[in-house]
């Protein structure tokens, strides 16, 4: 169901329904955070890595969702740990380090499917200065493992 | 703005249709769920300095039993990154210049399983200079059931040959 679009600026991510507007946030692409991310994720290539590390990867994207919860849903979670199921993104340019970036997400679906509750958020990450599009992105997850009717929740 | 980066692509010849492509397989130890999780909260953070995450169902026998799961699952973007590293191996620094990944996470990836990650070409599409290969993503357990499955297009131009 559509509605209309509204800022999300409290209570926690499980409250998050359709037509809520997260962000934008903003921040700058910092080579230390991007080498640690993939250390932790084993890609190896010097470009993510080395000390000038040139690059993010367009996998970092999915952390911005956690950014854009944080600044919206300040109560945290909710009742249940969210299962990520479905990462989807388009890059349309090399995020260099040390851009400055800003990120907004939308909440564009929530539905009920085999008694587990679904949200898709879609967020595009654009470079600060010029609101160019880097990276569109769409992320799917369920909001609790086990499954349970939505009047339960 | 900034400067534009050139992302040197990998000089060998361009894949074809039906070439397969694999990582080594790895084990999906509770270290590697835990360094994903540590890694989320610093990028989070973004301040220069590392930090531990959780609890989570990724690190946190207890937590992840409360949830209702038999125990830690490791977080889907672990086998995604995995997946995004094949397409460095494959194409170089160049696939993160741009193009498309859909990753999707048909079942939970428990401790120990051993995933065996590859990239399997459908389709190569030349457009002007840009030459556009499509993937076939998969990350399979030992016994050959697919975990996370998915689909890449990487689009190389020539400048970045």
């Amino acid at each position: 169901m559509q509605r209309e679009a509204r800022v999300a600026t409290g209570g926690y991510v499980s409250d998050l329904d359709v037509g809520d507007v997260l962000g934008p946030i903003s921040y700058r692409v910092k080579p230390f955070t991007v080498r640690e991310y993939c250390h932790a994720v084993e890609i190896d290539h010097e470009a993510f890595q080395a000390g000038d590390a040139a690059v993010a990867p367009p996998t970092l994207v999915h952390l911005d969702k956690l950014k854009l919860y944080e600044a919206a849903c300040p109560a945290g979670t909710g009742p249940t740990a969210r299962v990520h199921v479905e990462y989807d993104a388009e890059w349309h340019a090399p995020v260099p380090v040390d851009t400055d970036v800003e990120t907004t997400g939308t909440v564009t679906e929530r539905f009920l499917k085999r008694g587990r509750t679904y949200v898709v958020t879609e967020i595009v990450m654009r470079e600060a200065s010029t609101g160019t599009a880097l990276i569109t992105y769409r992320d799917t997850v369920i909001l609790a493992y086990e499954a349970q009717s939505e009047a339960a929740q | 703005m900034t400067a534009p980066v050139r992302l040197p692509a990998r000089k060998a010849q361009m894949p074809r249709p039906g070439e397969i492509f694999e990582l080594a397989p790895r084990t999906m130890t509770r270290e590697r769920m835990r360094w994903y999780v540590d890694a989320q909260a610093t990028a989070v953070a973004n301040d220069g300095k590392p930090r531990f995450g959780g609890p989570t169902i990724h690190d946190d026998d207890d937590y992840a039993i409360s949830q209702g799961l038999p125990g830690i699952i490791a977080d889907g973007m672990v086998s995604t990154n995995w997946l995004f590293s094949l397409l460095v191996e494959i194409f170089g620094p160049a696939a993160a210049a741009s193009g498309r990944m859909r990753t999707r996470y048909i079942a939970p990836v428990y401790e120990d399983d051993v995933l065996h990650t590859s990239a399997k070409v459908t389709a190569v599409e030349y457009t002007g200079d840009t030459r556009s290969v499509q993937l076939e993503l998969r990350c399979a357990r030992a016994d050959g059931t697919p975990v996370t499955v998915g689909e890449a297009t990487v689009r190389i131009t020539d400048d970045t040959d």
